[in-house]
């Protein structure tokens, strides 16, 4: 190749993208977790808020990993590892998002109200919790991608012609 | 009341779970298979093929993948879900190149 490819490629836009909901959501739980303890209001309506806004970059890095598999797939060694990355990827987003529904529920219903707000605060955890669990895993299978397989990363000739 | 919401919540959970587990596929050797196109995702020019003994291959076609049908070289538009096809592929890898689809119908 005689020239470096353009930076924005369409494949660049899902490892941009993915790094938002992991590190709201991760930190989310951690909210929520700490609202299951001390049921304070900068808990509770921070976790909602991080988990919100999560969600929503969930499901933009779902999107765009989409765009970027119909164009890494054809160079990989091994594409089952993107496939199980991409099935993860779902559970995850959908965990995370009827964690949100739990939470709006929660909040927001006025339905529900003394100690039986306890489970949905119990239930709402669980979902990020094991939520959190598949989003290190997706994560991990994302790395592995990039790091193992060079999945969407542009590989210099040997001479590095194409930098002068 | 708490029952009354949670089950209907851990329902869509469920549900939801099921939806989002996808379809996993397999790797097979080089050579020639005959199945069933169950997914055709026209953006990524990529086929899914449930083959006679219930394995399910990826194909993402390449420049090379050649596509016929009654001998005559067809657009990938021509792939429609549910119509018998025979692929050659190439395991390289894991991953698996179609060499060539012909369809059968």
């Amino acid at each position: 190749m005689d020239q470096i490819p353009d930076f924005w490629r369409t494949e660049v836009f899902h490892p941009l993208s993915v790094h938002f909901p992991i590190a709201l959501l991760l930190i989310a739980f951690v909210f929520q977790l700490i609202a299951l303890r001390y049921k304070r209001e900068l808990w509770e309506v921070g976790g909602t808020v991080l988990l919100a806004v999560g969600v929503i970059g969930v499901w933009v890095a779902v999107y765009t990993g989409d765009l970027a598999d119909g164009i890494v797939s054809r160079n990989l060694c091994d594409p089952t590892v993107l496939k199980e990355h991409e099935n993860l990827a779902y559970v995850t987003a959908w965990l995370f998002t009827s964690a949100l529904v739990v939470d709006l529920l929660k909040n927001y219903s006025g339905l529900i109200e003394g100690a039986k707000m306890n489970y949905l605060r119990i239930l709402l955890v669980l979902l990020m919790g094991v939520g959190s669990g598949y989003l290190m895993y997706v994560g991990h299978l994302g790395a592995t991608l990039v790091y193992q397989q060079a999945a969407g990363v542009y590989q210099p000739s040997a001479d590095c012609n194409e930098f002068n | 009341m708490i029952s009354k919401i949670l089950k209907p919540v851990a329902v869509v959970c469920i549900f939801f779970l099921f939806i989002a587990c996808g379809e996993s596929t397999d790797v097979v050797d080089s050579g020639t298979y005959q199945g069933t196109i169950s997914e055709v995702e026209a953006a990524k020019t990529e086929i899914y093929v449930e083959t006679t003994d219930n394995k399910t291959l990826e194909l993402y076609f390449t420049e090379e993948t050649k596509l016929t049908q009654n001998d005559s070289t067809v657009a990938f538009s021509a792939l429609q879900e549910g119509q018998k096809v025979e692929v050659q592929v190439e395991k390289v890898g894991k991953r698996l190149d179609p060499i060539s689809v012909k369809i059968l119908e």
